[in-house]
């Protein structure tokens, strides 16, 4: 349905003093943009290597769903809607069963387009406004899931980079960032180079422990960069910058280049729901890479350290106030430093007068779950009688109709609605089992 | 107009903190407790026809379902054998569901030892679970009824036990559910044992925090503390801890530490130095243990060293 999808539509979008910016190498890989007759031995090469790469992203198995639903007897789709939501939902948590190492304290660089691309109508109710509505919800999903994580904002248009957050770990500052829309104009060509080595310089003091992703994502097809964008990708290969990217218009060599480069994710999104999930998939913290060479990661493993960190004690609103260290404040509430006793007004921070990191506990303990998380629970393919009638979450009586059995067992969903763990043994349904293993991450058969 | 409530009641029925508070003076025998609670039940259902309740039990080494009765033929007896005219009948259901459940789960704890800690966190999470079934019902059948409002759900913990013996990470972990599900959790503490994590649970949740000083005058703790209404507690004072503790315990001997060795790798907490991460199994650098004074490497223990 959205015409920009349609690769003529693209060739003929695109003018001809724009081409000519473009440095030859990072030409977008279409076939479509090498029939413009612009470098022909490229085209050659261009067909063979095609066939090698795995499938462009937007031909990637998406199947239609509504070529699977089917009405049931009384001409209803709802039974069948739901359980398609139901089987979404499952997949999604069996692709879920994680290794247990995982970067967790966590830089990430938020790389927005806003060239003029991004005034594109093709998602509703624009590229722009659907952006930054998604960025908002991603910014604290984010911060929900690495609490110890930072984040900053760089603006990419009129061919330069633009500092919009400075690299904050308080969510709400980040937030703040896509509050003023007039602020955020989209204007001219985005320049992929000159915000990559923005965001580069502002993590290059980081400490080794702590991932450093830069997120982008790009309405364009072009990108006005003043050198050479691959000696920029071999600085963040040698930095560990991880680069992920969500496009929104189309498949472009560079950019799947630098993702696959330095370990990062690319997509593009189909829609406005395939973007939203592009763009949550990078929540969760990353799983340390084991694909890089050995020696890499026994460097990194030297540079994992054991941190020595303070939990404080928190002053309620009503006690006398008393002077913060940090500010020389007079104020009530505050939080008292385990080791030298002196008060400081927030947390995270370092001790001003001993110098000791202190954190309160529950920051650390949000990210516990990436570590020890639920068992999958096993759907129920057969029932021996000796079943408990409720579901040993919500103590719910089980339904007991049964689905249609050979459309169900391909799909790893229970014909009982039945999901058991594979630890205390006892059954769930699916409710349950989807809540367990998306927010309480605790089973409460184990518990 | 505001939503119904719901309120999620969970009882720590350990035997043996229980047997003590009966002969403490003043004393609160279990039996009493349950019928102030069940008073206090009376008063939330009154407050609304549509308000409704769920009672979970934590005992030694296991969590049960005390409320809603467990299957559908239970609650009909119930019905057929009260048929007492003068009593409104949702009161009496909780009354002999509860009362019989109760009596039923404290009964059966005789056999099997009672050293156990309360499986607190058991009943958090099926208390939880249920309310998140609450706020996503089953779609109704026929799609052209609007299916019912979510309640307000707010869960009222009663705590007879110290919750160092909690498992921390199970117990953290629900209190980001309850969280996200903006259910406050409320800690009524009845004994005098310390509780930590119950402080920081009440406190991350926006739920109100009692201890009971004075256990003949529980019932109007209960009334004037706990019933009131997420929406109305916005103007009123709810009673909160004053100084909330954020310590945590540490995951190689479950003490509960001021300060900590974490891992940065996966942020484990341990209470001394450690050459290799329990949990994710790095190994982390001689100079950082030695910067520590760091156990098996010069043998001084935990060193306390000052670093500014
Ligand atoms: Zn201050
Ligand atoms: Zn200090
Ligand atoms: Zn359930
Ligand atoms: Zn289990
Ligand atoms: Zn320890
Ligand atoms: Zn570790």
């Amino acid at each position: 349905m959205p015409p920009r999808r349609d690769a003529d539509f693209i060739v003929t979008d695109e003018s001809d003093p724009e081409e000519d910016i473009l440095d030859e190498d990072y030409v977008v890989s279409r076939a479509a943009r090498a029939r413009k007759g612009k470098g022909k031995e490229k085209e050659l090469a261009g067909e063979s290597r095609k066939a090698q790469e795995q499938a462009y992203a937007w031909e990637a198995s998406y199947k239609r769903s509504w070529d699977t639903v089917q009405e049931d007897e009384a001409g209803s789709l709802q039974a069948a809607v739901q359980d398609l939501v139901a089987r979404s939902k499952r997949r999604r948590l069996l692709g879920g069963n994680a290794p247990i190492r995982r970067t967790i304290i966590r830089h990430m660089m938020l790389l927005m387009d806003l060239s003029t691309a991004m005034l594109d109508r093709d998602m509703r109710p624009s590229r722009f406004d659907l952006t930054l509505s998604y960025a908002r919800e991603f910014v604290s999903e984010w911060f929900d899931q690495n609490p110890l994580g930072q984040m900053g904002v760089v603006g990419m248009r009129n061919g330069v980079g633009e500092r919009i957050g400075e690299i904050s770990g308080n969510p709400q500052e980040v937030q703040k960032c896509f509050a003023e829309k007039a602020k955020l104009e989209p204007a001219g060509e985005p320049s992929l180079q000159n915000s990559i080595e923005m965001a580069r310089a502002s993590m290059s003091h980081l400490p080794t422990h702590s991932s450093r992703e830069i997120l982008i994502i790009f309405g364009s097809l072009t990108t006005v960069d003043p050198g050479n964008i691959h000696d920029t990708v071999d600085a963040c290969v040698r930095d560990q910058i991880r680069i992920s990217i969500v496009s929104l218009s189309a498949e472009m060599k560079i950019c799947r280049d630098m993702c696959e480069r330095t370990g990062g994710v690319f997509g593009v999104a189909l829609n406005e729901g395939h973007y939203k999930d592009l763009l949550f998939e990078l929540v969760p913290p990353p799983a340390e890479k084991s694909s890089v060479s050995r020696l890499a990661a026994q460097a990194a493993a030297n540079e994992s350290e054991l941190m020595q960190m303070g939990f404080p004690t928190r002053l309620p609103i009503t006690s006398p106030p008393s002077l913060c260290v940090c500010h020389s404040r007079l104020r009530s509430e505050g939080y008292i430093c385990p080791r030298c006793n002196s008060k400081v007004c927030d947390v995270p921070t370092d001790c001003d007068i001993c110098g000791l990191m202190i954190v309160s506990s529950p920051h650390l303990a949000r990210s516990y779950h990436h570590l020890f998380p639920a068992p999958a629970y096993r759907a129920v393919t057969e029932l021996d009688g000796s079943e408990a009638p409720t579901c040993h979450g919500c103590s719910l009586p089980f339904s007991t109709a049964t689905r249609d059995r050979n459309v169900v067992s391909e799909e790893g969903m229970s014909p009982f609605g039945r999901y058991r763990c594979p630890k205390c043994k006892h059954d769930f349904d699916a409710e349950c089992d989807l809540f367990v293993h998306d927010v309480l991450h605790v089973c409460p058969g184990c518990g | 107009m505001s939503l119904p409530a719901h309120i999620s009641l969970i009882l720590d029925l350990t035997p043996v903190p229980w047997a003590a508070l009966s002969r403490a003076s003043p004393p609160l025998a279990l039996r009493s407790f349950l019928a102030q609670a069940l008073v206090f039940l009376h008063a939330h259902l009154a407050l609304r026809n549509e308000n409704s309740v769920s009672v979970f039990g934590a005992l030694p080494g296991r969590s049960v379902g005390l409320y809603p009765p467990v299957s559908r033929g239970s609650r009909d007896r119930g019905a057929e054998e009260g048929a007492d005219e003068n009593t409104f009948h949702v009161f009496q259901q909780v009354d002999e569901g509860l009362m019989r459940r109760v009596e039923e789960e404290v009964a059966g704890l005789e056999e099997v030892e009672e050293d156990a800690p309360p499986a607190l966190v058991g009943a958090l999470t099926k208390s939880l679970c249920y309310i998140n079934r609450l706020a996503n019902p089953p779609p109704p059948l026929n799609p052209t009824d609007a299916p019912p409002p979510a309640p307000h759900a707010r869960i009222v913990l009663f705590s007879v036990s110290p919750d160092a013996s909690v498992a921390y990470i199970p117990f953290m972990n629900c209190i980001f559910s309850a969280q996200k599900l903006k259910v406050p959790i409320d800690v009524c503490k009845i004994d005098d044992s310390e509780v930590i994590f119950l402080h920081q649970a009440s406190d991350l949740t926006g739920g109100a925090f009692v201890h009971v000083d004075q256990r003949e005058a529980l019932l109007q703790y209960l009334s004037m503390c706990f019933l009131s209404e997420t929406e109305t507690r916005k103007t009123l004072a709810v009673p909160t801890q004053d100084k909330v503790d954020f310590r945590a315990a540490c995951f190689c001997h479950k003490e509960i530490v001021d300060i900590g060795y974490v891992c940065s790798v996966c942020l484990s907490i341990f209470c001394k130095p450690v050459a290799q991460c329990s949990t994710c199994h790095t190994n982390f650098s001689p100079d950082t243990l030695v910067r520590f004074g760091g156990v098996g490497m010069n043998g001084h223990g935990a060193s306390n060293g000052t670093t500014a």
